[in-house]
């Protein structure tokens, strides 16, 4: 009888099958757990954390006026409620049929880590006791709407439940709203927007408005009408041709000239609106491979029932080919958030530009090296979030998958 | 089957040139009628799958003129847009939408072209997959099906449009041997149906059975037209001899 081998005697087979292999092992090792006690060691004795913890603000909003900051808290509250809401509905659907638990291995361990981020974070940071205790309520907020929708769900209407990834574009709007004033708030103008806070804000709208840009350029691309397919190449080789930062001052310098007195947008939606161009244009070629991998015989088949090219497009084809297209097209996303750092050579103040201001201010001379660490773990966070984000939307998107979590309660 | 019957398909002339200068249709002409099933047999590269899809508009051609239920293919797209929701064409890939689910690959269509309600549409679909013996896969996607399931998918999915013609582009050549039966047998109950086909196909036994005519391609041209029993057992040209002691 073969019995499965113990975790250790795999690692052992894995890690010292042969003699070579074995020297390889204990030189990597002995390696990393250098490296780790090092930086451990760094981080723990050596560094000058209070670089960050006094200019936690300045990251995070940057200039952003203190007596408006509150619509900032009401902001992050209301993006706590739709994230618990998401989250919980989406766990009471994938498990409407037999009754499971109801917070998987995979939300236990989302569930730790906020947890212990809402405890330690506002701490190390030295917040004071006020604001520790918002960032608990938020946490708190998310986490009992996540629990209260992941228990009783599955018991609103589909007809209601549909509605609810509608607030998220009404949430951004709402959010902008928020940011910029309006409305009867006070306007805060985007020079004083900052830190993790304009980070965020550009990256989003770029991206947000890159993707149906970029499926457009592809459609045209391919397309048998001559100039449409000419025009589409032409913008896609002239951007790629050309690196983001050029592009970013010429947009902030030609933009000026070309638009009579005050049409042109302010510098920071210049920026933007560089950015969105750029994007799109990867995001084109991204679309563009998917497109190609799709057999010619979906369109056809799609064609041949009746369908005019906007629903085959629609139904047929596009479905298809973004899910074969998102892996790269999330690449692209992740590239956007880190390009946005070349703002800050253009004057604007995101998290690079801030950091850069920090730096400058002869008070922390020398601790450079603790902001670019705690700059690198933030855009390393949000990069992160991108990618399972868009894994678990490979997932969902897969067909077989989805056919057993759609299962209706008949089949199963 | 009389030639009395309505023409549902009517070819006269059709020549094609592919972009890159390969003449595939050298002026092919073919009357198809109402209630008719026309098996179009031929070598690779005879032009027999072009013809068949210049029925429906996914290959156009150069010269000549082609109409199919009283409507003349040109270059007016709404004139094409029509004539596919009259003609159902069934592919040798199956050429099933995978992200869908069985039933919904058979409702798309109807309920975005002929805006028939959904309910409407899905009884029928329900029924149409009856007929083809799956009823049991509606909430399957294609992916968990065998070939032989696909294929029949594929055929109830072109039914639901409700189409007056049916176009068969070599429907169990993809297949698993003992798959190609149960395809053939839907084909053989819509055929019976009354249901007007063209079939390119290699399937001797069933041209056999349920033809009205078989047609020899080659090389761009038709070389013979005949009833299924003269043409298996007294071919007319030497091209056809040929032909069938290649695949016999």
């Amino acid at each position: 009888m073969i019995v499965r081998p113990s975790r250790l005697e795999q690692l052992r087979q894995e890690l010292f099958s042969s003699r070579l292999n074995g020297l390889i092992s204990i030189a990597l090792i002995a390696f990393l757990v250098t490296a780790a006690l090092g930086l451990a060691k760094w981080a723990l004795f050596q560094a000058q954390w209070a670089v960050i913890r006094a200019n936690s603000t300045l990251f995070a909003l940057g200039r952003y006026p203190l007596e408006q900051q509150w619509r900032l808290w009401l902001l992050t509250a209301l993006l706590a409620l739709a994230t618990g809401l998401s989250w919980g509905l989406l766990r009471a659907i994938l498990r409407s049929g037999p009754p499971v638990t109801l917070w998987p291995r995979n939300d236990r361990w989302a569930l730790a880590v906020l947890v212990l981020l809402s405890l330690w974070l506002p701490m190390a940071l030295r917040l004071s006791l006020a604001i520790q205790m918002r960032w608990w309520g938020i946490t708190l907020l998310l986490l009992v709407v996540r629990w209260a929708l992941g228990r009783w769900g599955s018991a609103i209407p589909a007809t209601a439940r549909r509605l609810i990834p509608l607030i998220w574009p009404l949430l951004y709007l709402l959010g902008m709203v928020l940011i910029s004033g309006g409305l009867g708030l006070v306007q805060v103008a985007p020079s004083e927007w900052g830190g993790l806070l304009l980070t965020l804000l550009m990256s989003s709208f770029a991206i947000l408005l890159c993707f149906p840009l970029g499926i457009l350029l592809a459609l045209g691309r391919r397309s048998a009408l001559p100039l449409l397919r000419w025009g589409s190449v032409l913008y896609i080789e002239f951007i790629r041709g050309a690196p983001l930062i050029t592009l970013l001052f010429l947009g902030q310098n030609i933009l000026g000239f070309l638009l009579p007195g005050g049409m042109a947008p302010d510098r920071v939606w210049r920026a933007a609106w560089v950015l969105t161009f750029f994007a799109a244009a990867y995001v084109a070629e991204a679309v563009r491979s998917g497109l190609a991998a799709l057999p010619a015989g979906q369109l056809e088949a799609a064609r041949s029932l009746g369908l005019p090219m906007p629903q085959a497009l629609i139904h047929v084809v596009l479905p298809q080919a973004l899910r074969v297209a998102l892996p790269a097209t999330v690449g692209q996303f992740i590239s956007l958030l880190q390009d946005t750092t070349l703002l800050s050579l253009i004057g604007l103040l995101d998290l690079l530009g801030t950091a850069r201001t920090v730096m400058a201010n002869p008070a922390f001379l020398g601790q450079s090296a603790e902001v670019y660490l705690v700059l690198a773990v933030l855009f390393w966070c949000c990069c992160a979030a991108l990618g399972l984000g868009s894994r678990a939307l490979e997932e969902r998107l897969n067909p077989h998958s989805r056919s057993s979590a759609n299962l209706s309660p008949s089949q199963a | 089957m009389t030639s009395s019957n309505a023409v549902m398909i009517e070819a006269r002339g059709v020549e094609k040139w592919y972009p890159n200068g390969f003449h595939a249709l050298r002026g092919v002409d073919l009357s198809v009628h109402q209630g008719e099933v026309v098996v179009i047999m031929g070598p690779s590269g005879s032009g027999k799958s072009t013809f068949l899809r210049t029925f429906n508009a996914l290959e156009d051609f150069q010269q000549g003129s082609i109409v199919v239920d009283g409507i003349a293919l040109n270059d007016d797209l709404r004139q094409i847009d029509a004539v596919r929701r009259e003609v159902g064409m069934v592919f040798q890939q199956f050429n099933l939408f995978p992200h869908l689910s069985v039933l919904e690959n058979l409702t798309l269509a109807p309920v975005l072209v002929r805006k028939l309600s959904k309910q409407a549409v899905q009884r029928r679909a329900l029924e149409l997959l009856d007929r083809v013996g799956i009823a049991e896969q509606a909430h399957k996607y294609p992916g968990q099906l065998s070939g032989g399931q696909q294929q029949r998918v594929a055929i109830a999915r072109s039914l639901c449009m409700e189409p007056r013609i049916m176009l068969f582009d070599e429907p169990t050549s993809a297949l698993d041997p003992e798959m190609v039966q149960e395809v053939l047998e839907v084909m053989q109950g819509l055929a019976q149906d009354g249901m007007t086909m063209v079939v390119v196909s290699h399937e001797v036994r069933f041209a056999r059975k349920v033809a009205h005519r078989v047609v020899l391609m080659d090389a761009g041209v038709v070389v013979e037209v005949a009833p299924p029993e003269q043409f298996f057992s007294n071919p007319q040209h030497e091209r056809s001899r040929q032909f069938l002691s290649q695949i016999s």
